[in-house]
C-alpha cells in the first residue's frame, strides 16, 4: 500500500509538472498477468516463464509478470479471456500456432489473433524430420520417395492432426503425391518412444525437444523444418527446400498479444520492452539451450505477419481436407 | 561393479549437507502438495522452477523429485482419513484406505501407506539403479497394441473389482467409458459430447470427479443417514496407532505387487502411477484368498496401491534420465528444468554427468528414508482430525474439495461439475451402484480408445497387429484368463461339494 501511494503521489506530481504525462512515462504500475493456453510446464508455460526469467534477470521492469493458465479446448479459453480483457493494460497472452488454427476450424473458438492488439512476435520454432540411427532411410527423397511406392505403409508419429508436425505432413502429401498415416500420440514422451522402439518411421520434432538424441546416435535428421538454415542444427542436414521440395514452411511462431483497445502508450511500452529483452545475453543463452530462433516482428508488421500465417494455414487445413469454419 | 560404484559416488554427493537439505525440502513440500487436494506435484514443479534457476543443478533436481515423490507419500492421507484424494494416483487408495479408518484404525491405515511407500519406493529406486539399461530397452518394445492389451486387462480386473451384482458393475463401469470420452478428439480434432461447452473441450477433470464420486457423496451419505454415525474413538499413544505384525503380514505380497507392478507400469511412457495404483489392486483382488472383502478395509487393499504409485516414482525417471522421454506430466516438467540448467537427460547423462545421475539417484534412496520418518510420527497429528466434530468437519472438505477442483483449470464449470459428480455418486451409493468401477473405466477408458486406434492406424485398419505381437498376445491372453477365472473357481466349489 506504502509503495502504491508513493506512485500516486509521484504521478500526481509529475501529472502536475508537465499537465499530462509523457506517453513514454507509462509503465505498468502492479501485476502484469501473462495469459498461457497450456497448463504448467508445457511448451507455452515453459516458453512465457522464460520470457519473464528474462525480464527479471535483466531487471528491465519493474512490475511482475505471474503467468496465469487459461487452459480448455486448446488455445480457446485463453484467446476468448483476452478478448473479454478489452482495454485492459495489465494483461498479455503468449500466443502459438494453433490460436491461429483452432479459430479456423473450431466452432466455439470465436476470436481471432488478428482481433486482439500485436505487440511481438519473438521465435520461430525450427524443428527436424527425423528417422532412428539405423532407418534406410538416408535423405527425405528416399523417405518420400518410399512412401510413393508403398503408400501408407511408413508411419508417421504426431499429436493432434492440427499440429505444426501434421501440417508438415499434409503439405508434403498433397505436393507429392505420396501417402503416410500420422499416428497421434498425445505426449511428447509416447511419440518418442515410438520412434525409438520402431513403431513408426518418422517425426518431426521441434528443437527445444533435440536434446542429445543426434549427439547419443540414437536419432538421425532428414531434413530442417526451416525457411533458412538453423546455427544449432547439424550443418550438413539440408533444409526441406534443399532436399529438393519447394513448398511453404509451417511456422511455429511464439510471440506476445494483448487484449483489443490496449491504449497505445501501454503496448508500445511492451513493444519496447520485449525488444529490449531479446538483445539481452540472458535471452540469447535462452535461444541457444533450446535451440530456437530469435524472430522479433512487432507493430504493423506483426499484424500483417499474422493474416499471413492465418491464409497459409487454411490453406494447408483444406488440402489436407480438414473442415475449415471461417 | 560399475552400479556399486556409482551409487557409492552418488552417495557422497546426496549426503553433502547442502543437497541433504534441498532433498529434506523437496519431501517436506511434496507431502504437504500431496495431502492438499488440487495442487499436484507438475504445478507445484513449475512454479518453482524460476526459483530453482540459480541453484546448483544437483541440489535443485534432488529437491524438484523429492516433491514429485513426497507428493505420492502424502496424497493417501486425505484419501484414507476423508475419502477425499489429495492426488490422483490415490483415489483407489479410499476404497480400502477409509474403511480401515471407519473400522477404527485410521492410524493403522496411516502407517501401512506410509510403510508401503517406503518398502516400494526404495525397490522402485534399487531397480532404477541396477536395471535402468535394459529396462529402458524393454520399455521401447511396448507400442500401441501391447498398451490396448494391458489396459483391457485392467479392464478384466473390473469384472473382479465387481462385487455381487454384475449388471450395475458393467453399467458403471461403461457410464465411467463414456465420460472418458468426452471431450476433444484427439484423431480428428473434433469435440465429442461436450454440448457446445468451451469448458468441457480438454474433458473432464480426474479430480473433479474422483473428488465428488467419494468425498462430496461421502458427506451426503453421512447427512442423510438416520442414526448419526460419529466416528470410532482412536486408540491414545502412536504404539497403538501403528499397524500390528499380523497387519503388516498380511502384506507381505501387496509390498511384493505393488512394488513391481508399479515400476514396470512406471517405465512406459504415458501410462502412470494413476493407472499402476488401480492394476496392481486389480492383481492384489485377483490373486487374494478373501477377495470378497475387498472394499471394506482390507490392509493389502491399501498397500498394493500405495506402494505402486511410489514404486512408479523409479520406473517413471527411468525413461527420462536414461533415453530423454518423458512419460508423464511431471517428468516432462522435471526435464525441462534439467535442460534450463543446461543439462542433457539421455543416454549420456550417466557416463557424462554421474554427479547428477547417480547423485539424483542416491537422493532418492535418502528421500524415501526422510519421508518414512517424517510421516509416522505425523500419523498421531493426522489422527487428530477425525475428532473434529462433523459440523466443523463437512464445511472445511467442502470448502478444500471446491478450492481443489477450482485451482486445477481455474474455472467455475469445474465446481460445477464436482457437485454434479457429488450428487451421482451419492444416487448411487443409494441405489447400491459401486463407484470404482467408474473410476477405473474413467481412467483407463481415454487410454484405451487412443491405443487401440493407434494400433488399427498402424496396421491400416487390421485387428490382427493385437495378436501378432507377442506381448500384446501374451496380455490378451491374461486378460481373458482373469475374466473365466471366477467362473472355473465357481465350477470347481460346485464340484468339490457335489464329490462330497
Amino acid at each position: 500500500m506504502m509503495l502504491l501511494k508513493k506512485g500516486m503521489s509521484a504521478l500526481f506530481a509529475l501529472c502536475a509538472t508537465f499537465g499530462v504525462a509523457h506517453a513514454e512515462d507509462w509503465k505498468p504500475r502492479h501485476v502484469v498477468n501473462v495469459i498461457v493456453h497450456t497448463g504448467p510446464g508445457a511448451g507455452a508455460d515453459a516458453f512465457a516463464r522464460a520470457v519473464i526469467n528474462v525480464i527479471e534477470q535483466e531487471k528491465l521492469s519493474t512490475a511482475r509478470f505471474v503467468v496465469v493458465n487459461k487452459t480448455g479446448g486448446g488455445s480457446t479459453n485463453a484467446i476468448n479471456y483476452l478478448a473479454s480483457k478489452e482495454g485492459d493494460d495489465n494483461t498479455l497472452g503468449v500466443y502459438a500456432s494453433n490460436w491461429t488454427t483452432d479459430y479456423l476450424v473450431q466452432k466455439d473458438a470465436t476470436t481471432s489473433l488478428q482481433s486482439l492488439t500485436p505487440i511481438a512476435n519473438m521465435i520461430f520454432e525450427p524443428a527436424l524430420i527425423m528417422v532412428r540411427a539405423d532407418s534406410k532411410f538416408k535423405s527425405l527423397k528416399d523417405f518420400i520417395d518410399a512412401a510413393k511406392a508403398e503408400p501408407n505403409k511408413l508411419k508417421q508419429a504426431g499429436g493432434t492432426p492440427l499440429g505444426r508436425d501434421a501440417m508438415l505432413r499434409h503439405i508434403l502429401v498433397a505436393s507429392t503425391g505420396a501417402q503416410w498415416p500420422l499416428v497421434s500420440f498425445p505426449s511428447g514422451g509416447e511419440r518418442l518412444s515410438a520412434i525409438l522402439g520402431g513403431h513408426v518411421d518418422t517425426l518431426v520434432m521441434d528443437g527445444s525437444e533435440v536434446g542429445d538424441f543426434l549427439s547419443s546416435g540414437k536419432l538421425r535428421a532428414l531434413a530442417q523444418v526451416s525457411d533458412e538454415k538453423v546455427p544449432t542444427f547439424p550443418a550438413d542436414v539440408p533444409t526441406v527446400r534443399e532436399a529438393g521440395y519447394d513448398i511453404r514452411i509451417p511456422l511455429q511462431p511464439r510471440g506476445i498479444v494483448a487484449p483489443p483497445k490496449m491504449s497505445p502508450e501501454a503496448a508500445d511500452y511492451y513493444r519496447k520492452l520485449f525488444a529490449k529483452a531479446v538483445e539481452t545475453p540472458a535471452w540469447k543463452k535462452y535461444v541457444e539451450d533450446t535451440r530456437v530462433q530469435t524472430n522479433f516482428i512487432a507493430g504493423d508488421d506483426l499484424a500483417s505477419f499474422f493474416g499471413t500465417v492465418a491464409d497459409n494455414t487454411r490453406a494447408a487445413l483444406k488440402s489436407a481436407d480438414i473442415p475449415v469454419l471461417r | 561393479m560399475d552400479v556399486i560404484y556409482g551409487l557409492a559416488h552418488g552417495f557422497s554427493v546426496a549426503l553433502l549437507p547442502a543437497n541433504l537439505l534441498w532433498c529434506f525440502v523437496g519431501c517436506f513440500l511434496g507431502t504437504i502438495i500431496g495431502i492438499i487436494p488440487g495442487l499436484g506435484p507438475a504445478a507445484t514443479i513449475a512454479i518453482l522452477l524460476p526459483v530453482t534457476y540459480n541453484m546448483d543443478p544437483t541440489g535443485g533436481i534432488i529437491m524438484l523429485c523429492g516433491i514429485y515423490y513426497g507428493a505420492k507419500y502424502g496424497g493417501s492421507t486425505t484419501s484414507i482419513l476423508l475419502k477425499m484424494p489429495g492426488e490422483a494416483s490415490s483415489v483407489i487408495s479410499c476404497l480400502d484406505g477409509y474403511e480401515m479408518a471407519r473400522k477404527g484404525r485410521p492410524g493403522q491405515a496411516l502407517g501401512i501407506a506410509a510403510i508401503s511407500s517406503f518398502v516400494a519406493g526404495t525397490v522402485g529406486v534399487i531397480l532404477l539403479s541396477f536395471l535402468a539399461p535394459p529396462i529402458a530397452e524393454f520399455a521401447l518394445s511396448f507400442s500401441s497394441p501391447e498398451y490396448f492389451a494391458l489396459m483391457l486387462m485392467g479392464l478384466a480386473l473390473v469384472v473382479l473389482l465387481a462385487g455381487d451384482d454384475i449388471l450395475k458393475t458393467i453399467l458403471s463401469l461403461l457410464l465411467g467409458l463414456w465420460l472418458a470420452s468426452i471431450g476433444t478428439d484427439l484423431f480428428t480434432a473434433q469435440p465429442r459430447f461436450t454440448f457446445g461447452q468451451t469448458s468441457l473441450l480438454d474433458g473432464i477433470d480426474f479430480m473433479s470427479l474422483a473428488i465428488g464420486v467419494f468425498a462430496i457423496s461421502e458427506i451426503l451419505m453421512s447427512i442423510s443417514a438416520r442414526e448419526k454415525v460419529r466416528l470410532v474413538t482412536i486408540p491414545k499413544g502412536l504404539r497403538n496407532l501403528l499397524p500390528s505384525r499380523e497387519e503388516l503380514r498380511a502384506c507381505r505380497f501387496a509390498f511384493f505387487n505393488g512394488s513391481i507392478t508399479g515400476f514396470i507400469i512406471g517405465v512406459l511412457p504415458g501410462a502412470g502411477s494413476t493407472i499402476s495404483s488401480f492394476v496392481s489392486y486389480g492383481i492384489e483382488k485377483a490373486v487374494s484368498r478373501h477377495p470378497e472383502k475387498f472394499g471394506t478395509g482390507v490392509p493389502e487393499g491399501l498397500a498394493a496401491p500405495e506402494g505402486a504409485n511410489n514404486a512408479d516414482t523409479g520406473g517413471a525417471l527411468l525413461p527420462v534420465l536414461t533415453l530423454g522421454i518423458p512419460g508423464g506430466s511431471s517428468t516432462a516438467i522435471l526435464m525441462s528444468a534439467l535442460v534450463l540448467w543446461g543439462v542433457r537427460p539421455g543416454p549420456l547423462l550417466m557416463t557424462e554427468q554421474p554427479d547428477i545421475f547417480w547423485g539424483l539417484v542416491a537422493s532418492m534412496y535418502v528421500g524415501n528414508i526422510v519421508l518414512l520418518i517424517m510421516n509416522l510420527p505425523l500419523v498421531g497429528l493426522f489422527t487428530q482430525i477425525l475428532r473434529i466434530p462433523l459440523y466443523v468437519l463437512f464445511p472445511i472438505i467442502i470448502g478444500v474439495s471446491i478450492a481443489g477442483a477450482y485451482s486445477t483449470s481455474g474455472s467455475m464449470f469445474d465446481i460445477g461439475l464436482l457437485i454434479a459428480f457429488g450428487l451421482l455418486g451419492y444416487g448411487m451409493q443409494q441405489l447400491r451402484f459401486p463407484a470404482g468401477p467408474l473410476i477405473l473405466g474413467f481412467v483407463l477408458g481415454d487410454a484405451m480408445e487412443r491405443a487401440l486406434r493407434q494400433s488399427l492406424t498402424m496396421s491400416n485398419g487390421d485387428p490382427l497387429i493385437l495378436v501378432d505381437r507377442p506381448i500384446s498376445a501374451i496380455l490378451l491372453a491374461l486378460a481373458a484368463l482373469i475374466l473365466v477365472s471366477p467362473l472355473l473357481g465357481r465350477l470347481r466349489r460346485r464340484n468339490t461339494v457335489q464329490a462330497s
